[in-house]
């Protein structure tokens, strides 16, 4: 574990904390280990993140620093638009979600994982786009488009504005009046990406570096691989983590654990109950069959989809029937990353996510697949159906 | 069976209905076996034959279960005996699968039953389909914890199968 600096004084005045995922991802482009690297961009302004491949050193410099209102998912972009990944080598940076929902893909075929670099960043949340700025009027009272800059530390959500002005409120009071995180960020376990291949972020820097440096976590032999390359072509200078340093970082990360189970169990117990199955249909019947949810999925693959036969449900129908919803959560539950892609597509506003991430949080509890953890975690069914030959 | 569809399943007068598939090569030749042994057991199964018990895919036990199936038996060969090899360690795969998948949408996953029945054992076909009628009787109509009627398909607005078409 290290503290990472790029040495580049550009790289160091954009980058969040010590520009090191930007040096990382530019040296591996220039020292040929990657062809591109799919990274969020910032847009029109910092309420507007998506996912951009940058195939040069301009184009990844563009997109260093953080954001947080971008709610995207580039799993599926990799299996949309990059041909999963099969005949180009990509650097991803990559949200917990992002990479758990990359490691299931690629259990799928569906990803090469071999073309495929994860830099995981560390993620406490990410925010809807819309609400956010309704939010930063409401709570910070200043205008949504003067702020340059946006934070979340210790508990708080810190914007700076164009000025130079820093505003905090504390998450915790933003999320009661029901803005904040998303929904499924909020029950969001997995904050450090440990599955990816390096595991950087700012938790944990301290003493001199403190908030100058990136720490890095490697994680696997590709990782080292992507560290070697950028500490060899002199792009990142390298520190040895302090043990207080490491040990602050697994506090923190148990704080936020601690949180999530807590916006779980809340948000479970609405379903909760021995009429469980009358409680989501009350949901689910606001369903139009647009099948935003399944177009969204990263754990979604099939070329044929069941729920269109007709021996399955009647076709047309609607509210559909339920064999639509529960053939969904038979397919992804146990494998859903609860990225919160359905529920940001769903027209008519069903808490997808959650049902689904409670089917994924009761099978977990039955059968102990934690989906997303790790390639060597094999699926339950092909596991046991080679386990009992 | 046709002494089960003369008696009429109203609400008032609730008969277990119990939908069993059976696997060609031993439960289906174990439930004949019965037969032609004149065994009595109880009327309520519905049975419906597979070639292998690995052909049934989660979602044909669910759809019984939204069909006004209260409890749904799944039997097939023991291990080993597989006409196919291994076509019921696929099915008990997805039998432990789908026991911790139907508390979590909901239904009691005692209302799934997963067992090994041979073709020479006529006897433990008959007790089992007794015990399970048994059973069902036990736990009650599924209609209570689906939202539907009784022994019908759930309430849809325009939904096409109705209850006629299914049983």
């Amino acid at each position: 574990m290290f503290y990472g600096k790029a040495t580049d004084q550009a790289t160091l005045e954009r980058g969040e904390c010590g520009g090191a995922v930007t040096a990382i991802l530019t040296s591996a482009l220039e020292q040929n280990l990657v062809d591109g690297a799919l990274v969020i961009k910032k847009g029109e302004s910092i309420y507007d993140g998506f996912p951009f491949f940058a195939t040069t050193k301009e184009e990844i410099a563009e997109a260093s620093g953080s954001l947080h209102c971008a709610p995207t998912l580039s799993a599926k972009v990799i299996k949309n638009y990059l041909n999963g990944a099969r005949d180009t080598r990509i650097a991803v940076t990559c949200k917990p979600c992002d990479a758990r929902a990359i490691i299931e893909m690629a259990k799928r075929n569906q990803i090469n994982l071999d073309n495929v670099y994860m830099v995981g960043v560390n993620c406490a949340g990410t925010m809807p786009p819309v609400p956010a700025r309704e939010m930063i009027r409401q709570f910070y009272e200043i205008d949504p488009d003067d702020v340059v800059k946006e934070e979340i530390a210790k508990g708080k959500l810190i914007v700076q504005t164009k000025d130079g002005e820093h505003k905090e409120v504390s998450v915790d009071t933003l999320e009661k009046a029901g803005y904040g995180r998303r929904k499924n960020c909020q029950r969001c376990e997995f904050n450090i990406p440990r599955m990816a291949d390096v595991a950087c972020g700012n938790w944990g820097v301290i003493g001199p570096d403190a908030g100058k440096a990136t720490f890095i976590e490697v994680r696997t032999d590709k990782g080292q691989k992507l560290l070697d390359t950028a500490t060899s072509s002199g792009a990142l200078t390298l520190t040895n983590a302090l043990p207080e340093g490491v040990a602050l970082r697994e506090k923190l990360d148990g704080i936020m654990i601690k949180m999530a189970r807590k916006f779980k169990a809340a948000q479970f117990a609405k379903f909760d109950g021995d009429d469980k199955f009358k409680k989501l249909f009350a949901e689910l019947d606001r369903c139009i069959l647009c099948r935003n949810c399944i177009i969204n999925c990263p754990i979604c693959y099939c070329e044929e989809c069941f729920t269109k036969k007709d021996y399955v449900m009647p076709q047309g129908a609607l509210p559909p029937e339920p064999m639509f919803h529960l053939t969904r959560l038979m397919h992804i539950g146990p494998s859903c990353v609860d990225c919160g892609q359905c529920e940001d597509g769903c027209p008519a506003e069903i808490p997808i996510a959650t049902i689904t991430h409670m089917v994924q949080t009761d099978v977990e509890k039955a059968l102990g697949y934690v989906p997303g953890r790790s390639m060597e975690d094999p699926f339950p069914l092909s596991y046991w159906l080679e386990v009992q030959e | 069976m046709s002494q089960a569809e003369a008696t009429p399943s109203t609400e008032q007068k609730w008969e277990p209905r119990i939908l069993t598939f059976c696997c060609n090569w031993c439960s289906y030749a174990g439930a004949d076996g019965a037969g032609t042994a004149r065994m009595q057991y109880a009327p309520n199964a519905r049975v419906i034959r597979v070639m292998c018990s690995g052909r049934i895919n989660p979602m044909f036990i669910i759809k019984g279960f939204l069909a006004g199936a209260d409890i749904v038996m799944m039997l097939g060969c023991h291990f080993g005996d597989c006409h196919y090899l291994k076509g019921n360690y696929a099915c008990n795969a997805r039998m432990t699968l789908l026991k911790a998948y139907l508390p979590a949408i909901g239904i009691n996953p005692e209302r799934l039953y997963w067992d090994q029945i041979s073709a020479s054992e006529a006897v433990r076909f008959k007790e089992t389909m007794n015990m399970i009628v048994k059973k069902a009787r036990e736990l009650g109509p599924i209609a209570n914890e689906l939202d539907m009627p009784a022994h019908g398909a759930r309430q849809n607005k325009t939904a096409q199968a109705t209850v006629e078409d299914i049983w």
